[in-house]
């Protein structure tokens, strides 16, 4: 009986640590409230530049990758807690993620936006002083409000309940990546009548985005970029983003 | 009140409410010691042993508190008069009266309180625009007025009829029976669980964090964002409600002991 239990037990261990060597299957996460990176088109299916772009991955590496629709609140925590393989949510590569995460190289460069009313004559950061601004709570949007003197931050669980209390006035401005702010303030055509983007804040250092790993994962992070490398040098990430920002 | 005599051993009544210790039993107000002193001894040693995260995750909650407790006091001042006229209005004679009474109370108690919340903030908010914490407010004393409703309700039909019967065969008018008979003695029966009220909506203040409001939950939740602490922030969050609940529950008690007294 025992013999048969060690058996078993070390035929588990040996097809486990097999699994691990040959990644054949990834599960990536997105907050799909981000359009047009990521969001829940009208067939309830997961859509966006990340969702095609990760399947771009899949498809380079010859492996199968499943998209998974997490709340943006705990997709970090998630991660570390091997819910999933990777983040691939609009995730800017900072310093300070870079302490519990390892990333990939960029997928995508990014700049802060400051969506106003029509109405405002704010056209720089220190205009924005004494506003009351919302952001999804945990992004590089709200952590550019906390930079704004004499600001006061508001954070949303969704991007777009901060742009709705922006149209209806409860807050006076919304900070978020330039290609979201684009598809709130300029395609949506109810919040294009009353909102604009202000300007984008000037950084020093560029913004991108990259897929974030769980630390020390090195065979899912290096697979990632091999495929990241492919789907560059053969044109297909170019046309996702024709196909989804439009530049 | 016979002091001589040992209180009577008696079980934990299911009316009683979990959370509210009745200074007669003995076993509950243990409970209730064991819970705050362990709350306080968990939290002091937290912040003295282990500084960083939990003293930092401290200092961050503050603000969060306040507003917690200015929703949690305003909604328990809306929701008062609401639950006090909906049950007066569930037992009126009068068929329009009780029937818009009723109406209320199956529409409100059907509907989740964070559904409440997103149909007054987001959903009325384009016409309707509501200061954030008159909109916490209202969405918190519509649904809790009908709760207590339910509750006075109980509470006043609870009343012997002969009492009743006994005012109006004094001469007494219908008003005057409700106010100087019935309702003294239906406060005994009511507030106990109108204290669970208090408690359950000062927990469920937790929800405006949908509507970015600065609670105890979305401060916790910002602090994580950013530092990913996810287990040290939420055990010093869970811990700060406790105490706070703790103390609630202690003021219920100690209100019902007085209302209580010539039952002893």
């Amino acid at each position: 009986m025992r013999k048969i239990f060690i058996l078993a037990a070390s035929l588990l261990l040996l097809s486990s640590g097999a699994a691990q060597a040959a990644v054949k299957a990834l599960v990536a996460a997105h907050d799909c409230t981000w359009p047009p990176m990521e969001f829940v088109d009208t067939d309830k299916r997961l859509a966006g530049y990340s969702l095609d772009y990760v399947q771009a991955i899949a498809k380079a590496a010859g492996i199968e990758i499943e998209s998974r629709n997490v709340a943006w609140d705990g997709i970090f925590p998630g991660l570390l807690a091997d819910r999933y393989d990777f983040v691939a949510s609009s995730v800017t590569i900072t310093e300070e993620r870079r302490r519990t995460m390892d990333f990939t190289t960029p997928y995508y460069e990014v700049r802060q936006a400051v969506v106003l009313p029509k109405s405002s004559k704010a056209v720089s950061v220190a205009d924005l002083s004494g506003l009351t601004l919302g952001a999804q709570i945990g992004t590089t949007g709200f952590f550019a409000i906390e930079r704004v003197a004499g600001a006061k931050s508001r954070s949303y669980d969704e991007i777009s309940q901060a742009m709705e209390a922006l149209y209806s006035g409860r807050i006076d401005g919304v900070i978020c990546d330039d290609p979201t702010a684009a598809d709130f303030a300029l395609q949506n055509k109810t919040y294009a009548a009353k909102l604009k983007i202000a300007f984008i804040i000037p950084t020093d250092e560029k913004e991108y985005y990259g897929f974030a790993v769980k630390k020390g994962n090195t065979a899912v992070l290096e697979l990632l970029n091999k495929a990241i490398a492919k789907v560059k040098a053969d044109g297909t990430e170019e046309a996702l983003r024709k196909k989804w920002i439009g530049r | 009140m016979d002091k001589s005599a040992p209180p009577p051993e008696r079980l934990i009544q299911i009316g009683d409410g979990a959370s509210i210790p009745d200074p007669a039993d003995k076993r509950l107000i243990t409970a209730w010691s064991i819970a705050f002193a362990g709350d306080i001894t968990a939290v002091a040693a937290l912040c003295i042993f282990s500084p960083e995260p939990y003293w930092t995750i401290l200092r961050f909650l503050p603000d969060g508190i306040i507003v917690t407790f200015q929703i949690t006091v305003l909604g328990i001042c809306l929701a008062i008069p609401i639950g006090f006229i909906t049950g007066l209005g569930r037992l009126s004679r009068q068929r329009a009266v009780n029937l818009v009474a009723s109406t209320y109370v199956e529409i409100i108690r059907g509907i989740p309180l964070l559904v409440q919340l997103c149909f007054i903030y987001y959903g009325l908010g384009r016409a309707l625009k509501m200061p954030d914490l008159m909109a916490a407010t209202a969405a918190m004393g519509i649904c809790y007025g009908a709760y207590m409703g339910e509750v006075f309700r109980a509470g006043i039909s609870a009343i012997d009829r002969g009492q009743t019967e006994a005012a109006r065969s004094l001469g007494f008018n219908r008003a005057q029976t409700m106010l100087l008979v019935v309702l003294p003695q239906a406060w005994r029966t009511i507030l106990p669980p109108v204290g669970n009220e208090f408690i359950a909506l000062l927990k469920d203040t937790s929800l405006v964090s949908i509507m970015a409001m600065t609670n105890i939950l979305q401060r916790g939740r910002e602090y994580n964002a950013r530092h990913f602490e996810v287990f040290e922030t939420y055990l010093m969050v869970a811990l700060v409600y406790l105490f706070i609940t703790l103390i609630l529950s202690k003021g219920v008690s100690l209100m019902e002991a007085r209302l209580n007294y010539y039952d002893r």
